[in-house]
């Protein structure tokens, strides 16, 4: 069992870069160089490719890697600790920067700065990381180290020569850097003697072992089995054992202050661990006072999950009960859709977080679903009351209430400068106000806008890329709720409302997502016996109208021959294809329709890439 | 009850683009030794049918016609001398213009055939074209008036609409050219792509459209218009004849009375159970050329199968369904928007609600 190390040997850092600028591949260089890996053991990607299904082990992934290394006879222990790779989880990010006392900002050199580096790096400052600018994959052709090392030095504020210059996959640089990580970044401080406080930074579900917390102990020691609270949900639970990733998950007697490492908590059910709680000694070695920082996580995006097939309702409950375990940022609550039936209101902390539970469902429960147009959470406001709206059918009728207010996002985006034009553009139609615009030199710049939430989370990503060539990065972060002129817009069906279409959108938006809606309706809808009339409204107001015309012929030609066999056969198809039908009044509607309609396009699908 | 049989005689000149029939082009070396199977296996068919009297036969294909009239005559005679077949039969034969002369026709006349159903399909060259059909409308014109000329007093044609490139002006033409040469039935199908034919693949690779089921359902409704008028009477939804001439056979299967398949992919029905042949020729001439019965397949019609056949049968040939049978319910807002009537006590589509067969039966039948 490793030792007890000296807090003074201890570093605790992580890597922010871009996504695709090459932080996984250091990290391998980095277990390479420290020995952490033998060499016959060695692949590519090592942390983000470890083997999940060990038997009896801890089956998830190492969010932090003890790294032994030695300097002039000193040997230091250097934890380095993964962050979250998504804006979706800007708060999970910052509780893991808090576990840091240092972050190596890790740049590209052919791709230079993007927002993702920017936004993390503010992050980093803010959360008081020192930081070690590095400058990534000088080994390749178009790497513009000299442009990019100005850039880097303009951004941190330092001189050029300060900004390092690696290969991660060459190795060049790399034991400089490891050097100036240990130089630069201070050791932790905090009170080995005082009551224990660690930091939860993110938290795992092991099927053998439960909730697993990746902590930061702060002040005092945790012992590998103890009786621990955790002070922000009030839990007491008896931890089963304390331990560190090298890189293979090893049991130690304590771990000490300054330390990061994993605790078994003895729990079964993830939302007792939050990322961001602190977790003591039960009893009256208790620490009075938690650790700074603490947020519940919120949902920014809501959606109606519903099972296609109306009886898998009991299965998607077991499903999202079970998902709940492992995913502590999920909430959800049964609802009731005229249209869909039983399903549940789910909230999420973005669409890559919607994305990825719905997928999980699908796959790992085999179910097939039906998603509501994802939508923000807005604010109705009548006198003192506020009506909180997480499903459009839950917007009062117009008229009824004083003003609705709308979550509100702050964004920032880095695009070539030759590009600022589109980029206005976009954000204007997005109802963006420009804040702020800066040069990060003479061919790049950074815009901040203030933007409405609802307008990002669908395909505002997409756009910025496709006008830009590719080239523009987007962050954003949620600055509050603001008064909006917004309208529910509802779509009938031969006159009746389908509740699961309805949409609260921005006035000016409301013709354009009625036509769409109503566009899409009506190459989805199958023919009836009658004229089916598909309308958008805001309220009385009837804002776009198509008709789906009656089928005239559905017959078998042909029955002679004596093959009636067959023509029974495909009535009967056609039967059980009825029986997959929706009724909406007296309009029949395949399920189809209902996944077509809602159906977020390629095109409309904010994938705000990931941090790493 | 009075029973018909079927012949199944599946040789053709050339395979049509549409046709998904049991039908092979090149196989004529097998002509003889498949009449003598024909035979063979209402031999071999006898003990059961034996109580039967047969009222219909109709030889179908294929093209019955691609066989002599010596060979045809022969199959006839002997098929009589085998099972129990009415002095007054209907004895119809599918026959292709082409292959048909005043000779020919006289022969068929002579050996019993008394019905001659025409494959006309249509009388504007360019949807013969689309649909792949050798014949020249003229030839329809001169084996029509071979037929009268030869005896014949009772014709049927078939007629094919919606085929690539057919307006309704077109079909119009056809029909009015069918009524010209006063055939005592038509039969006028919708053209139904089938995903094996050659015509099938071309749909759905895109090369040729798939036929507009609005403008069909104008033909549909032009049809009922222009033979109406002409005093057919439409009997079943694809057929018209003149009062007494409905064809006896075909309705035989609509009214569920059991039919004996003979050929290569017949099908047979008898005490709800339906049977079917082996389908490539060869391999039906060997089993009955070695005694055994060519079946393929059968089913045993459960209650609700067999309940869905007859509501769906008694639709399609304007019986209708006894009111007792549906609760007004669901029948209602049918009557109510006009697809179906009220009659009799039986419910019984509209020209409209033939168009939505389907969606009654399915409705009707529960």
């Amino acid at each position: 069992m490793p030792a007890v190390t000296e807090p003074t040997r201890i570093r605790n850092f992580c890597i922010i870069a871009h996504i695709d600028h090459g932080k996984s591949t250091l990290a391998d260089r980095l277990l390479e160089l420290t020995h952490t890996v033998p060499d016959r053991e060695m692949r590519e990607q090592y942390l983000d490719k470890m083997d999940l299904e060990r038997e009896r082990g801890i089956t998830i992934k190492a969010q932090a890697v003890r790294l032994a290394y030695r300097t002039s006879d000193v040997d230091h222990e250097l934890n380095l600790i993964d962050t979250p790779g998504h804006v979706d989880f800007t708060y999970e990010v910052s509780r893991s920067l808090a576990a840091c006392e240092g972050a190596i900002l890790l740049v590209d050199a052919a791709q230079g700065i993007e927002a993702q580096t920017l936004a993390n790096y503010h992050l980093a400052r803010d959360a008081g990381l020192v930081i070690v600018p590095a400058l990534n994959k000088i080994d390749l052709p178009q790497a513009n180290v000299e442009e990019s090392r100005r850039e880097l030095a303009e951004l941190v504020g330092e001189e050029p020569n300060d900004v390092l210059a690696v290969s991660g996959k060459t190795g060049q640089g790399v034991t400089d850097l490891l050097e100036r990580v240990i130089e630069l970044v201070p050791p932790p401080s905090g009170d080995p003697n005082a009551r224990l406080r660690a930091l939860i930074f993110d938290s795992s579900f092991d099927p053998y072992r439960g909730v697993v917390a990746y902590v930061r102990v702060f002040d005092g020691a945790l012992p590998s089995r103890s009786k621990v609270r955790f002070m922000a949900t009030g839990i007491d639970s008896d931890a089963e054992e304390a331990g560190v990733f090298a890189p293979e998950a090893t049991p130690v007697t304590s771990l000490d202050a300054g330390e990061v490492g994993y605790l078994v908590t003895g729990l079964k059910d993830v939302h007792q661990v939050k990322v961001g709680d602190t977790v003591t000694l039960a009893g009256k070695q208790r620490a009075q006072e938690q650790l700074p920082g603490y947020r519940e996580p919120l949902p920014m995006v809501w959606s109606g999950l519903y099972p296609a097939e109306g009886g898998d309702y009991t299965e998607l409950r077991d499903a999202l009960d079970r998902l709940k375990l492992s995913d502590a940022a999920l909430v959800f609550e049964p609802e009731t859709s005229q249209a869909l039936g039983f399903g549940f209101r789910c909230g999420f902390l973005g669409l890559l977080h919607m994305d990825i539970v719905k997928e999980r469902l699908e796959r790992e429960f085999s179910l097939e679903l039906i998603a509501t147009a994802p939508n923000v959470e807005y604010h109705a406001v009548r006198g003192d009351e506020t009506i909180v709206v997480h499903n459009p059918s839950e917007m009062p009728q117009p008229g009824t209430y004083d003003r609705v207010e709308e979550p509100i996002v702050l964004a920032t985006i880095i695009t070539p400068s030759e590009y600022l034009g589109p980029v206005f553009e976009l954000c204007q139609s997005r109802r963006g106000e420009l804040l702020e615009m800066s040069y990060l030199s003479p061919e790049r710049a950074e815009v901040h806008y203030k933007l409405p939430l609802a307008e990002i989370i669908f395909d505002f990503f997409d756009q910025l890329k496709s006008r830009t060539r590719g080239y523009a990065s987007l962050d954003y972060e949620p600055i509050g709720y603001e008064l909006s002129e917004l309208v529910k817009v509802d779509v009938l069906l031969h006159g009746e409302p389908v509740d699961a279409f309805s949409s609260v959108v921005h006035r000016d938006k409301a013709y354009g997502y009625g036509r769409r809606m109503v566009d899409r309706l009506r190459e989805l809808i199958p023919r009836q016996l009658f004229d089916v009339a598909i309308q958008a409204s805001i309220g009385s107001r009837i804002i776009a109208r198509e008709t789906v015309k009656a089928k005239r012929k559905d017959v078998l030609a042909k029955c002679y021959g004596g093959d009636i066999t067959r023509k029974r056969k495909l009535l009967e198809e056609q039967k059980k294809g009825k029986a997959r039908l929706r009724r909406v009044g007296r309009v029949d509607v395949p399920q189809e329709a209902f996944i077509e309609a809602l159906r977020i396009d390629k095109g409309d699908r904010t994938k705000a890439g990931t941090r790493s | 009850m009075s029973a018909g049989v079927y012949v199944h005689v599946p040789f053709c000149v050339t395979r049509c683009g549409y046709c998904d029939f049991n039908a092979y082009a090149g196989l004529d070396h097998l002509r003889s030794r498949y009449v003598a199977g024909l035979v063979r296996e209402a031999e071999l068919a006898t003990p059961e049918w034996s109580r039967e009297t047969f009222v219909s036969v109709f030889l179908g294909g294929g093209t019955p016609t691609t066989l002599g009239v010596e060979d045809l005559q022969s199959l006839l005679s002997r098929l009589r001398s085998t099972v129990d077949v009415a002095s007054d039969a209907e004895v119809t034969i599918e026959a292709n213009p082409d292959t048909v002369d005043r000779a020919k026709l006289s022969g068929l006349l002579d050996a019993g055939y008394t019905r001659l159903s025409m494959g006309a399909q249509s009388f504007d060259r360019a949807v013969l074209a689309a649909l792949e059909r050798l014949h020249d409308p003229n030839s329809v014109r001169r084996a029509m008036h071979a037929a009268r000329a030869a005896g014949y007093a009772n014709v049927n044609l078939d007629l094919i609409y919606g085929a690539n490139g057919e307006t309704l002006e077109s079909w119009e033409r056809t029909l009015r050219v069918t009524v010209d040469l006063q055939p005592e039935h038509v039969s006028a199908y919708a053209l139904t792509i089938e995903q094996s034919t050659p015509l099938g693949r071309k749909v759905q690779r895109g090369v040729v459209p798939a036929p507009d089921a609005d403008l069909q359902a104008d033909m549909f409704e032009l049809a009922c218009e222009v033979l109406g008028e002409a005093s057919f009477h439409h009997y079943e939804v694809s057929n018209w004849g003149k009062p007494g001439l409905e064809c006896r056979h075909n309705l035989g299967y609509w009214e569920r009375r059991p039919y004996l398949g003979l050929g290569a992919g017949a099908h047979s029905y008898r005490d709800e159970r339906r049977w079917w042949n082996v389908r490539p020729p060869e391999e039906y001439l060997s089993l009955v050329e070695s005694g055994r019965l060519p079946i393929g397949g059968d089913e045993q019609l459960e209650p609700s199968e067999a309940h869905l056949e007859e509501v769906f049968l008694r639709l399609r040939i304007l019986e209708g369904v006894p009111s007792s049978w549906v609760e007004d319910e669901r029948s209602a807002p049918f009557v109510a928007s006009g697809l179906l009537l009220e009659n009799d006590g039986a419910l019984v589509p509209t020209e409209r609600g033939m168009l939505v067969l389907n969606e009654l039966v399915l409705a009707l039948a529960g």
